[in-house]
């Protein structure tokens, strides 16, 4: 019985360790990005702050500057189909942002939200949609710099990527480790066990030319 | 972690400048020694300090020689002795970029280093970090600044000199928050990109940042220049610094024939910001980024001091000579509520 309450407890503390891996690769991979990356700030919205919030022309400018740059678009495009409400995704370059932006992403001219796709059970899960050559993907650790817009607003990072614009590089040949101490090597009277993850990898923009960060604030 | 362990152990002079510890761990608790003031007598003088999770910002329990002897009592450094409050210590995660509270601006001079005035100048000192809203100063509300020159509880100077003078008077509805203590701790990862606030028309070009760049003669960087910002010629250009002093770095390129640099422009808003981009070392250019982007987080205490003589003679920083020891540690919590 006490083995059984041992392995539940473990079998839950490395559902949650393994969460909390993960997420914190992607912030850390995300805070080099936002420390590192070029920017664009959004300028033709209508709400007065700088960055505005953002709008098909922004969008537009990213695109162009990644086309521009000979970045690889990263997601094939999707094909047209024959069904009701739906519209062919070109080809695309991610956009990862915060879930905070989707309501403003829905009000972007010429938006396709995921269900519109022709084929949405290609769509990642993150994802939120499309707009010309961005697919954006939303997350609720998505990037955002307090109180730091011209009104003091909240600026929310976009990093709109190419093919290969950043990498996760692996240190000392191996990505991440789960570790588990059973009481009796834990301490001397083998009253509590350790468990836990450790890794060792590096964050890296592989092309600076890749990746941009759109700024913007909320409508 | 075991219970009850010693993590970190250590010395230092004081500079007269709050001291910054880089712990490897997360910590519960730390002793301070001023090793200058336990040996001596003068009254007032701060001996120990010790600090325990749980405890307010910028305090920590104090042991101070009440008298010219070295007979000691006991206060805390937020109530004070001799009808004084003293600084204290602060636990400090350098990965948490939370803002400072907004405090209040209420006025700001037309130069190209603007002075504002603040009836609180907080935990700045030379060096530190602030961030600019709502002063009327457009282009320059919402960016990150190093100070100088900071008069306590009265006013504050933006280090680095703008291009242009503002073009207004900054009005006295805007404020300002802390950001960070210096542009080490600024940076989670090591170089950043940085604002670039001037731009000279030179042999070489001198580029001036907003915020201490810490670039290295050497390093290999990329000028984004957008066409409000003038300059044009520049865009995209990669270039090497040659690091001046911290807030300025040549790039080698003959910017005499190029379009002015304008920045600020008072009524530009919104724009989009002249930056600089790290890409690499010098040495080995197409080996992308060897040494940059080192995560420098880290998790420590600040030890603080002032300016003024008699409060740094109570503070845990010290004042500047002083031969200060501390030890930190992680304890088995209980009972914290």
């Amino acid at each position: 019985m006490v083995t059984k309450v041992t392995e539940m407890v473990l079998n839950e503390a490395a559902k949650r360790l393994g969460v909390s891996l993960r997420q914190t690769e992607d912030q850390l991979t995300r805070d080099m990005l936002a420390a590192t990356a070029g920017f664009i700030n959004c300028t033709d919205g209508v709400n007065g702050d700088n960055p505005t919030e953002i709008t098909r022309s922004d969008v537009d400018e990213v695109v162009r500057t990644l086309l521009s740059n000979d970045a690889y678009t990263i997601m094939d495009n999707i094909e047209g189909d024959d069904k009701f409400g739906t519209a062919p995704v070109r080809d695309a370059y991610f956009a990862l942002c915060s879930t905070q932006l989707t309501g403003d992403l829905d009000n972007v001219s010429g938006f396709i939200q995921k269900n519109q796709y022709p084929a949405p059970m290609n769509a990642l899960r993150s994802e939120w949609g499309a707009i010309g050559n961005l697919r954006f993907l939303v997350s609720s650790i998505g990037s955002v710099t307090e109180l730091a817009s011209n009104y003091g607003n909240d600026v929310y990072n976009i990093f709109c990527v190419g093919m290969e614009a950043y990498a996760c590089i692996e240190q000392d040949g191996y990505s991440a480790s789960f570790i588990y101490r059973p009481p009796i090597y834990d301490g001397p009277l083998a009253l509590n066990a350790s468990v836990g993850y450790k890794f060792a990898e590096v964050p890296r923009i592989t092309n600076d030319l890749w990746v941009i960060n759109l700024r913007a604030t909320l409508d | 972690m075991a219970d009850n362990t010693i993590i970190q152990q250590g010395y230092f002079t004081s500079d007269g400048t709050d001291a910054i510890i880089s712990l490897r761990s997360d910590v519960d608790w730390i002793e301070v020694y001023n090793l200058t003031n336990i040996e001596g007598s003068t009254q007032w003088a701060g001996c120990t300090w010790k600090w325990y999770r749980g405890m307010k910002d910028d305090d920590a329990f104090t042991e101070f020689h009440a008298a010219a002897s070295q007979a000691t009592s006991v206060s805390t450094c937020s109530t004070g002795y001799n009808g004084a409050t003293y600084r204290g210590i602060t636990l400090f995660d350098s990965s948490d970029k939370t803002p400072g509270a907004a405090i209040a601006v209420t006025a700001g001079t037309d130069e190209v280093q603007p002075v504002y005035s603040t009836a609180d100048t907080g935990k700045l000192v030379d060096g530190s970090i602030v961030r600019l809203s709502l002063t009327a100063q457009v282009d320059i509300n919402g960016m990150d600044f190093t100070v100088d020159t900071v008069n306590t509880d009265t006013n504050f100077r933006l280090a680095n000199a703008l291009d242009n003078i503002p073009g207004i008077i900054a009005g006295a509805n805007g404020y300002w928050r802390y950001i960070a203590p210096n542009a080490d701790i600024y940076n989670m990862f090591h170089p950043k990109k940085r604002t670039i606030v001037a731009i000279s028309q030179a042999n070489p070009g001198i580029v001036t940042t907003s915020v201490d760049h810490l670039f290295e003669t050497g390093q290999k960087v990329r000028l984004n220049i957008p066409s409000d910002c003038g300059m044009e010629q520049l865009s995209g250009q990669l270039v090497t610094v040659t690091r001046i002093d911290a807030g300025t770095f040549s790039i080698g390129v003959d910017t005499t024939g190029y379009d002015p640099f304008l920045f600020p422009e008072y009524d530009d808003a919104p724009f989009t910001h002249a930056e600089v981009i790290p890409i690499g070392e010098a040495a080995e250019y197409n080996h992308l980024i060897d040494d940059a982007l080192e995560n420098s987080a880290f998790i420590g205490l600040i030890l603080g001091t002032s300016t003024d003589a008699a409060i740094a003679l109570g503070s845990p920083g010290g004042t500047s000579g002083d031969k200060i020891y501390w030890r930190a540690g992680k304890s088995f919590s209980a009972r914290t509520s």
